[in-house]
C-alpha cells in the first residue's frame, strides 16, 4: 500500500507546540469568542431569531432575544457593532465624481 | 445550513462539545459525526440523505468485493466490479445532474431532423454536493483497485461520503487522505487549532464581505443584463466576478479546512494563491486543487497521460478539460469554459516541446498578466446564464463605450483587495498561526470574538449560497 498523502494547512511548519491541554485552550478560546460575541453582537441574534420558522417556541426565542438587545443597548455593549456598521455604510455609500448619490 | 449562519454556528458549537465530550471511544464518536452530518445534509432535503447513504454503502460493499479478487488470478472479475462501481457513481450523477439535459439536446436534435417530440423532462432536483461525493466514492473505489488504501469499515466510508465539513462542497478529500484519520482517535495540537480559527475567520470575511458585496452591487446586476452597462461595467463586472468566485469558492474551503481542524481532522490544500499562476497548468496546480488532482490521478492518467507522445498527452489534456467542465453542469457554457481551458494547456505544453531554445523565457510579471486574463475570459463564459449572454457580454466590451460605471470606490477597492491577497507571502497564514498558539486562551478568544464582530458589522444582510452548491 502507499501512503499518499497530500498536506494541509493546519500542519504547520516545525515542531508542534505539544505544552498545555490543547482541548481545553481550544474550549476556552471558543466559548469566549462565543460569549463576546453574545454579549456585543446581540443584535445578529435577534436578526437569526425573526427569521426563525413562526412556532410558539420560536416566538419565545425572539422575545427573550430582542428583551437582550435592548439591554445591551441600554448598557452600551451594542455601540462598537453601531459604530462599525455605520463606518461601513459610509464607505458603501462613497461615489466617485460624476455619480448619482447613494439611495438612502 | 449555510457556514457563516448563527444556525450553523449553534450546530457546530453542538457537534464540537458533543463529539469532544465522547473522545474515550473513538467509534462512538464516529457516529455522533455521522448523525451528525446527515442532520447537516438533511436540513437541505432529508429525502437526499438516503442518496447519501446509498451511495456509501454501494461504494463500501463494491469496494470490499474488489479487495477480496485475487490480483494474479482475478484480474477479470476486479476490473468487472471496478467497472460496475464507477458506472454505478455515474449513473447516479447523470441521472441527478445531466438527464433533462441529454432529453433537450435530443429534442433539439430531433427537431432539425424535422421530428417533433415532447421529452419525457423530469426536471430533477439536483442534490447539493453530488458532483463532490460521487467523486469521493469513485476515487475510493478506484483507489482501493490500484492497491493504494485498504478496504474501509462501513462506518469510516459511510463518514469520509457524509462528513459535513467537506460535504457539499469540497474539498474532494482522498480515502488516503482521511480514513487513517478515521482509525485513531483524533488529538489537538496548538497549531493546528490556531490555524483552523484563523482559516475560519478568514474565510467567513471573503463570502460575507467581499464576495457577497462585489455579487450583489456589481456583478449580478451586470451579468443579468449587459446591453444595459457600459463597456468599462462590463470590465469590471469581469474583474469583480474572477474575484468574487475566487472569495466565495476558497472561502467554503478554507471554512471546512478549518472547521475539520476543530474537530481533529486534517484537510488538504484546496486553494493557493490561483491569480499568480505564470500558466494555465500552474493556474490548475493552484486553483480547487482537490479536484484538479482529482482529475489528473484519475481521468487523465487513465487515459494514457503523456504516455504515447505529446499529441496524445494533448488530446488527453483537452478531453480531461472538456469533462472538467461538464463536471461543473449541464450547460455548453462550462464546456467552452473547460475547452478554453484545454486549448491553452495544449498550447502551452505544445510551446514547451517545441520552443526554440535559444528565445528568451516570457518575463514572470507578463505571464501572470496574461494567464489571469485568460482565466477572467473563461469566467465570462462559467457565469453567463447561456453562451448568447456570454457573446452578448463579450460584444459589449467590445462596444467601446468607457464612460460611465455604477462600480463604487468600495467596489474597486474590494477589487483590488482580492487581487493582492494572491502576492502576499504563501506562507503568511501559517507565520500568523504559529504565532497565535503561544496566546492565551482568553486572549485568543476576545481577539477572534472581535474580528468576528468586525466582519459581521459589514457583512451584507443575509447570505447568498457558496457558488459551487450548485455543483
Amino acid at each position: 500500500m502507499s501512503d499518499e498523502h497530500h498536506p494541509s494547512p493546519v500542519d504547520l511548519p516545525g515542531e508542534p507546540d505539544t505544552h498545555g491541554r490543547p482541548l481545553v485552550w481550544t474550549s476556552v478560546t471558543i466559548a469566549v469568542a462565543t460569549l463576546f460575541l453574545g454579549l456585543t453582537n446581540a443584535i445578529s441574534l435577534n436578526g437569526w431569531a425573526v427569521e426563525l420558522a413562526p412556532t410558539e417556541t420560536s416566538a419565545r426565542i425572539v422575545t427573550v432575544t430582542e428583551s437582550w438587545e435592548e439591554t445591551t443597548e441600554a448598557i452600551g455593549l451594542a455601540a462598537p457593532r453601531a459604530w462599525l456598521h455605520a463606518r461601513w455604510k459610509q464607505l458603501q455609500a462613497l461615489r466617485f465624481e460624476g455619480q448619482d448619490p447613494a439611495a438612502e | 445550513m449555510l457556514f457563516p449562519t448563527l444556525t450553523f454556528g449553534l450546530f457546530f458549537l453542538a457537534v464540537y462539545a458533543l463529539t469532544w465530550a465522547v473522545r474515550g471511544s473513538n467509534e462512538w464518536r464516529k457516529i455522533l459525526l455521522l448523525l451528525a452530518s446527515w442532520v447537516f445534509y438533511g436540513a437541505w432535503d432529508w429525502r437526499f440523505v438516503a442518496l447519501l447513504i446509498f451511495s456509501a454503502v454501494l461504494n463500501w460493499g463494491t469496494a470490499a468485493l474488489i479487495a477480496r479478487t485475487d490480483e494474479e488470478w482475478e484480474a477479470g472479475r476486479r476490473k468487472a466490479l471496478l467497472v460496475f462501481g464507477v458506472a454505478a457513481n455515474l449513473a447516479i450523477l447523470g441521472f441527478f445532474k445531466y438527464y433533462d439535459f441529454f432529453l433537450e439536446q435530443l429534442g433539439v436534435l430531433l427537431h432539425q431532423f424535422g421530428f417533433e417530440r415532447d421529452m419525457p423532462l423530469l426536471e430533477i432536483i439536483l442534490p447539493v454536493g453530488v458532483s463532490f461525493f460521487t467523486f469521493q466514492g469513485m476515487s475510493y473505489l478506484i483507489d482501493v483497485a490500484r492497491r493504494k488504501v485498504p478496504p474501509a469499515s462501513l462506518l469510516d466510508m459511510t463518514l469520509l461520503m457524509s462528513f459535513f465539513p467537506h460535504l457539499v462542497a469540497g474539498p474532494i478529500v482522498r480515502a488516503s487522505d482521511l480514513i487513517p484519520q478515521f482509525r485513531q482517535t483524533p488529538r489537538l495540537e496548538r497549531g493546528m487549532v490556531a490555524m483552523g480559527l484563523l482559516l475560519i475567520v478568514w474565510g467567513l470575511f471573503k463570502k460575507a464581505v467581499v464576495a457577497s458585496e462585489l455579487s450583489v452591487n456589481l456583478v449580478d446586476p451586470i451579468f443579468f443584463d449587459p446591453s444595459a452597462h457600459s463597456s468599462l461595467d462590463l470590465v469590471i463586472a469581469a474583474y469583480g466576478y474572477a474575484v468574487q468566485i475566487y472569495c466565495d469558492f476558497s472561502a467554503y474551503s478554507d471554512m471546512a479546512i478549518g472547521l475539520a481542524a476543530l474537530l481533529g481532522y486534517r484537510f488538504p490544500f484546496n486553494f493557493n494563491q490561483p491569480y499568480r499562476a505564470r500558466s494555465l497548468q500552474d493556474f490548475w496546480r493552484r486553483w480547487h486543487i482537490s479536484l484538479s488532482s482529482w482529475l489528473r490521478d484519475y481521468l487523465y492518467i487513465s487515459l494514457g497521460g503523456s504516455r504515447g507522445g505529446v499529441w496524445k498527452a494533448c488530446r488527453n489534456i483537452l478531453l480531461t478539460m472538456l469533462l472538467g467542465g461538464f463536471w461543473h453542469g449541464a450547460k455548453w457554457t462550462f464546456l467552452i469554459w473547460g475547452g478554453l481551458h484545454g486549448i491553452v494547456q495544449v498550447m502551452e505544453t505544445l510551446w514547451r516541446k517545441f520552443r526554440p531554445q535559444h528565445w528568451p523565457l516570457m518575463p514572470a510579471a507578463i505571464a501572470i498578466f496574461i494567464t489571469f486574463h485568460i482565466v477572467t475570459l473563461g469566467w465570462i463564459f462559467f457565469r453567463a446564464e447561456t453562451f448568447d449572454g456570454a457573446i452578448a457580454f463579450l460584444g459589449g466590451i467590445g462596444r467601446g463605450d468607457w464612460g460611465a460605471t455604477i462600480a463604487t470606490p468600495l467596489m474597486i477597492g474590494l477589487i483590488l483587495f482580492g487581487m493582492m491577497i494572491h502576492f502576499t507571502p504563501p506562507t503568511l497564514a501559517q507565520g500568523i498561526a504559529l504565532r497565535l498558539r503561544s496566546v492565551p486562551a482568553l486572549l485568543l478568544g476576545l481577539g477572534t470574538g472581535a474580528v468576528i464582530l468586525i466582519i459581521d458589522a459589514m457583512r451584507f444582510e443575509g447570505v447568498a449560497p457558496f457558488i459551487y452548491y450548485q455543483f
